[in-house]
């Protein structure tokens, strides 16, 4: 793919016209900016040219032509980054329960770009999301990360490889797994079968190639990417019990692990904290509801060192409420700028794509989201959204 | 409110015997919170404002109100005071295995309370004054509690404090009102269990089969009062004479409809739950003064399916809050808090102020938001005599909050519940 910047050269060339539309600069000024990477900036500008953000502080140039935005006495922060959601396909689509083991589905395959919910959660200030299977399974699938904008699947996809959902506690009365024990044997043993097949394919290339390769099967293959960290798993999990049982799959087969949902997670935060794993925690945020000692669950992780993440389960919770979800961790004791981290720089980098979206720094895709007030309080709006450099939603011209 | 079971007169009772027992310093205590804003929410905010709590009751607020001699004082002073939250939709308390007797689409004879926990977890917790710690921490003192929604008519729900020294004392009014469910919900649990209903068509022909059997009973039973007792047509019957409201939750177009036809068609009084649709019926509500109880405003009202089917529940309007209550619609804003199986209880009834604040960014004031989740529930759970402002006379569910209420960072410092201080952060 081009640069940007080539992009907009050659469009120059072209169609200086359209240029305008798509391309122009932009200049926010005299915002708070929560740069999710650093300190907020007072009365702080932001450049944004060609997509990206070229520059940001107390004092950015004005190119001739810019669009300026001003945004005084009002709150900047990242687009926001839902880790976990089903968002973009049909719930009779996410769950192919009689495959228990099913690691070659891919939620690719059942992605609708056209699902009304995107404009939504634009609207709620989110713009990358990672979106995946459900969790009626003990393996369902690979996600991926996209962005909820944009009209081609190749320019919203950011990674394909999202990660491998796994889904502890997904027993059932009528198969095997009915038991936590056969959930945990049944993980096993594919891990171990998937390990053969490496071995297997490994034996055919070291003995010289020669004949036919081995039969090739999609769930090994997939969940070899898994065994060589080409993608991570994925983990939906509740009790502290599963946790320590994903822990020791992980000790033993050593693949990358994030927790999912976690709501138990702050038993075991230690344990969680010292083999580097993150969470993605409180799912059940403003629909649902946990207890309090589980609400604050994501405190006592944070404190513990453990790198953590806020998510919506779209639709469980809508998606455009996602900051309500960090809202609430920072009701429970995480601080202002680290709950602002949860569903921006942290999301982002647990999904593999903070070197492109989750903080607004120089060369970072020009995502953010302007608020008329504090971005934490369900009172505040959402005025404007910005999408790798574009304007994607305006509330001056929504009429509500 | 007309208590006429012999139950219910015998409820009175002994909550009157506890209170005369039990309660005699209660009863003369004096309690004066200074200082604070007071929002009384019958009236404007009093800046550095005074509640005289006394034997439980309110018995002054203002501005430059006596500090009776003796009285405990409270310093709110850069605090909020303001009553009780009231959530007019909830389930907390009843486990997710007893919302719903499924089993049969008509039950009017149940009544939720009979599976209501105050208790807390089975095997957990020692004998001590009931208190929904984390509720009040919210600042909700009082709740209408109903079965769920996999029924056509569920059974009647109550009202429930959030603090009593014993379950009685927790009752506010056993039978509130009688609660039922248009939509999906019904049909979806039906065909679960292959029994009508199936359509929306037999929804309402159910809930019109049974009017009209209630309608026959009543008559027959004034003719001839040795009949024998029917318990679903007697609580229908207090239905049809208005002693208590139909409860219909209602979210889409059609279902309000079919609600709205059904009050006039039995002359009984509807009050919507749910309501996402409740705009398009403006007029109709208006005029006939209909309350409509709105879901979660951070959130489609959703059945207890995980993944709901979008196509049956209407997106929220934020807006709607505020518009039909500048129509003199009687809105309140609910939380509709439910067990999600066995992962969570219903708690987010807790944050009923945060949810409802949403409404205050979308044209409602910050008066009628608050008001929505207090004095307006009050009214259309017919208790405003006793909670939902404070005003001389009524209960003393008061609140102090560390913050503006509306801020996700406000917490409940205090709460009382009847003059007695039941919740402390």
């Amino acid at each position: 793919m081009p640069s940007a910047r080539l992009f907009v050269a050659l469009t120059l060339l072209s169609a200086p016209t359209v240029l305008v539309a798509q391309s122009e600069a932009i200049v926010i000024r005299g915002a708070t900016i929560h740069t999710a990477s650093g300190a907020p900036i007072r009365n702080g500008s932001i450049l944004i040219e060609g997509g990206k953000i070229s520059a940001i502080g107390t004092s950015v140039r004005t190119p001739a032509g810019a669009r300026v935005i001003d945004a005084n006495g009002k709150d900047v922060i990242p687009g926001m980054i839902d880790n976990h959601s089903h968002i973009g396909a049909k719930p009779s689509d996410l769950n192919d329960s009689p495959v228990v083991v099913g690691p070659q589905h891919r939620f690719l395959d059942a992605l609708d770009l056209n699902d009304p919910d995107f404009k939504d959660a634009v609207s709620g200030g989110v713009t990358t999301v990672v979106t995946g299977p459900g969790s009626g399974e003990n393996v369902s699938g690979m996600a991926i990360v996209i962005k909820t904008f944009g009209d081609t699947l190749a320019t919203r996809m950011l990674l394909e490889k999202g990660g491998m959902k796994f889904a502890m506690g997904a027993k059932s009365r009528e198969r095997y797994p009915t038991t936590t024990m056969g959930v945990a044997a049944n993980l096993r043993q594919y891990l171990i079968k998937t390990q053969e097949y490496m071995a297997a394919g490994k034996k055919w290339v070291d003995d010289g190639s020669k004949g036919n390769p081995p039969a090739r099967d999609l769930g090994y293959e997939a969940m070899t990417d898994v065994l060589t960290h080409k993608t991570y798993v994925r983990a939906h999990v509740h009790s502290a019990t599963d946790i320590m049982t994903l822990l020791r799959l992980k000790d033993e087969f050593g693949f990358d692990l994030t927790l999912h949902h976690s709501t138990e997670a702050y038993k075991v935060a230690p344990e969680i904290a010292k083999r580097g794993v993150s969470a993605v925690v409180l799912p059940l945020g403003p629909r649902i509801g946990v207890t309090d000692d589980a609400m604050g669950g994501p405190a006592i992780l944070w404190k513990a060192g453990v790198k953590i993440a806020m998510h919506t389960d779209h639709p469980v919770i809508n998606q455009k409420w996602l900051r309500l979800c960090a809202s609430l961790a920072m009701r429970y004791g995480i601080p202002e700028e680290e709950a602002l981290k949860m569903v921006t720089l942290n999301a982002a980098q647990i999904a593999r794509v903070g070197d492109r979206v989750g903080s607004l720094d120089v060369g970072k895709d020009a995502d953010l989201v302007i608020f008329d007030g504090a971005w934490y309080e369900p009172r505040s709006r959402v005025e404007l959204v910005v999408g790798n450099g574009k304007v994607i939603y305006d509330r001056a011209k929504e009429g509500n | 409110m007309r208590r006429h079971s012999m139950i219910l007169r015998a409820v009175a009772l002994v909550a009157s015997l506890t209170l005369v027992s039990a309660g005699a310093s209660a009863q003369d205590k004096v309690i004066a919170i200074k200082g604070g804003t007071v929002l009384p929410i019958s009236g404007p905010a009093i800046p550095n404002g005074t509640v005289i709590i006394r034997g439980g009751k309110i018995a002054a607020v203002g501005a430059g109100v006596a500090i009776p001699a003796g009285a405990e004082v409270v310093d709110a002073k850069g605090k909020w005071v303001m009553p009780g939250v009231i959530d007019a939709a909830s389930q907390i308390g009843i486990e997710a295995t007893d919302q719903n007797e499924a089993s049969d689409p008509i039950t009017p004879g149940l009544r939720a309370y009979e599976s209501y926990n105050p208790y807390g977890t089975f095997g957990a917790g020692k004998p001590a004054p009931l208190r929904n710690k984390e509720l009040l921490g919210g600042g909700v003192t009082t709740m209408y509690l109903s079965p769920a929604d996999a029924t056509v008519i569920g059974g009647q729900g109550f009202i429930v404090k959030n603090a009593g020294n014993d379950f009685d004392s927790m009752i506010v009014n056993a039978s509130a009102a009688m609660d039922m469910t248009l939509g999906t919900p019904p049909k979806t649990a039906a065909r679960a269990r292959n029994r009508d209903p199936y359509t929306r068509m037999a929804e309402v022909a159910l809930i019109r089969q049974a009017l009209i059997k209630a309608q026959e009973y009543q008559r027959n039973k004034a003719s001839n009062p040795t009949l024998p007792r029917d318990l679903g047509n007697e609580a229908l019957v207090r239905v049809l004479t208005k002693e208590i409201p139909a409860r219909i939750q209602a979210n889409n177009a059609t279902d309000i409809r079919s609600a709205l036809r059904l009050g006039t068609e039995f002359n009984i009084d509807v009050i919507i739950d749910g309501g996402a649709m409740a705009w398009e019926f403006r007029d109709e509500l208006a005029k006939r003064h209909i309350p409509v109880i709105l879901g979660q405003q951070s959130h489609q009202y959703v059945s207890n399916e995980e993944i709901p089917d979008r196509q049956d529940y209407p997106p929220v309007d934020e807006r709607l809050a505020g518009r039909l209550t500048a129509l003199g619609i009687p809105t309140a804003i609910a939380s509709f808090a439910r067990a999600f199986g066995a992962l969570a209880p219903a708690g987010s009834g807790k944050w009923l102020l945060v949810d409802a604040g949403i409404a205050a960014g979308y044209g409602m004031s910050e008066e009628d938001v608050l008001r929505a989740v207090t004095l307006v529930p009050a009214t259309i759970l017919g208790i405003a005599n006793r909670v939902g402002s404070l005003e001389v006379g009524k209960d003393a569910d008061v609140i102090i909050l560390d913050g503006p209420p509306l801020s996700v960072k406000s917490w409940v410092q205090r709460a009382y519940v009847n003059g007695e201080l039941v919740h402390q952060r």
